[in-house]
């Protein structure tokens, strides 16, 4: 298909679905500025690559390319500081014993929720932003991260469960 | 089911993606589990919680604008590769000029004189558009075998209503639409299957012609008829053999 494709097929296919891109982009690298380039050095790969498309969902293709632009931006631009990784010894504290509290979610504010949701590890915090944030199917997941359907779900399920308890720490210290 | 099984399986249940044995029995641990019970009256706030608008971040314009231009800068439109489409494209434009002057002797003079080339590359159109949509870059705007979705998804695009009628009791089931750019004006393109073939029918009001002998022609491994429907001129397109192609071109001329 490159030699076929033009600058018009390929904007038809893949540019409605830029939210969805800038929208995970965003998370992943968590500012305005990179994640734009994220995106529009995605764009270009999917361009190159748009051969290998086969017309069955445009939105997890180009978001599987996106998600791989953003880590390896991640990866050249960590420098020295290390890596995001969810402290479970800090964030998860008793959990097991104190479960959690669906009254104390509802009042956490979006402020809290999106600070909470950043320091999720990655691989955590992408699922919640591809399901609940953007809305994509298991099936869309799986195709976009690369992973086998079943794992979208413990990934999820293990994801939620942190997220839900940093929500709810960040509410108990005010 | 035990409570690690259900903590994980809420989750699938929550969105609404197992199955409804599944389902069932995370609904049935849940009522009589405490614990699982909080634990999924929590996830579900916090996804309700992750609902917020501000929680979305939508493109700004000006990456929209900016990624644009790159994409044009990579793949200008008149790159010269050896597509189909194109090459016709730019032979129609090459003898744009000279047939508008032909067009208008013609008119004066030999009326009937020009109507073969002119057809000729509407047919090169015709097969290019149909050659492009089996790239699988675009083959389909609207999917859907519903005739009464497909029809009333052309209003408000096209000046023109086109006839949608599915055949699938025939053996040709359609499967959706998509507008197309033909003869230099937008057609309703029809998408039909017959087995793994796939038939694109390019349709729009035509002038009346010459009458067409439904003639198919053989170009390039693919079939093309040519018949009116309706008042629209027709072109049906496909790999599917003559034979079978000129069954689907009655089932058009019978009850488009």
């Amino acid at each position: 298909m490159p030699d076929e494709t033009t600058a018009v097929d390929f904007e038809r296919t893949f540019l409605p679905h830029m939210d969805a891109a800038y929208n995970l982009a965003r998370w992943l690298v968590r500012n305005d500025h990179d994640a734009q380039d994220v995106v529009q050095d995605a764009y270009l790969r999917a361009l190159r690559f748009a051969g290998g498309f086969r017309g069955d969902n445009p939105r997890a293709w180009i978001l599987a390319i996106v998600r791989n632009a953003a880590f390896s931006w991640l990866k050249s631009n960590r420098g020295s500081d290390p890596p995001v990784l969810f402290d479970e010894n800090v964030h998860e504290g008793h959990a097991e014993e104190t479960g959690l509290e669906a009254d104390a979610l509802r009042k956490a504010d979006a402020t809290m929720i999106r600070a909470a949701l950043e320091e999720l590890a990655e691989e955590f915090r992408e699922v919640i932003v591809m399901r609940d944030i953007e809305g994509l199917s298991y099936k869309e997941i799986a195709d976009a991260a690369e992973v086998p359907i079943g794992t979208v779900m413990s990934r999820l399920a293990r994801a939620r469960t942190k997220l839900a308890q940093s929500v709810k720490n960040r509410i108990a210290k005010g | 089911m035990d409570c690690d099984t259900a903590r994980v399986l809420l989750h699938g249940h929550l969105d609404g993606e197992l199955d409804l044995i599944l389902d069932h029995e995370v609904d049935r641990h849940i009522e009589q589990c405490d614990r699982c019970i909080a634990e999924y009256a929590a996830i579900r706030a916090l996804q309700t919680r992750l609902k917020d608008q501000s929680l979305y971040f939508e493109a700004p314009a000006e990456l929209k604008e900016k990624t644009r231009r790159a994409i044009h800068r990579a793949l200008p439109r008149a790159q010269a590769s050896p597509s189909i489409r194109r090459s016709s494209v730019r032979r129609a434009v090459r003898f744009a000029i000279p047939m508008a002057v032909a067009a208008i002797l013609a008119l004066l003079i030999v009326p009937s004189a020009i109507r073969p080339g002119h057809n000729e590359i509407v047919a090169q159109e015709v097969l290019a558009s149909h050659v492009r949509s089996m790239m699988a870059s675009h083959l389909m705007d609207v999917a859907s075998t519903d005739q009464h979705t497909v029809k009333p998804w052309f209003n408000g695009k096209l000046d023109f209503s086109p006839p949608v009628v599915d055949f699938a009791q025939d053996g040709f089931p359609l499967v959706g639409g998509r507008l197309d750019y033909i003869d230099g004006r937008a057609v309703a393109a029809l998408v039909y299957q017959h087995g793994k073939h796939v038939i694109n029918v390019f349709m729009w009001p035509a002038a009346p012609e010459a009458a067409h002998s439904a003639k198919i022609e053989t170009q390039q491994g693919y079939n093309l008829e040519q018949i009116a429907v309706a008042g629209m001129n027709c072109w049906i397109v496909s790999d599917l053999n003559p034979t079978e192609l000129a069954k689907f071109g009655e089932l058009l001329r019978a009850r488009g």
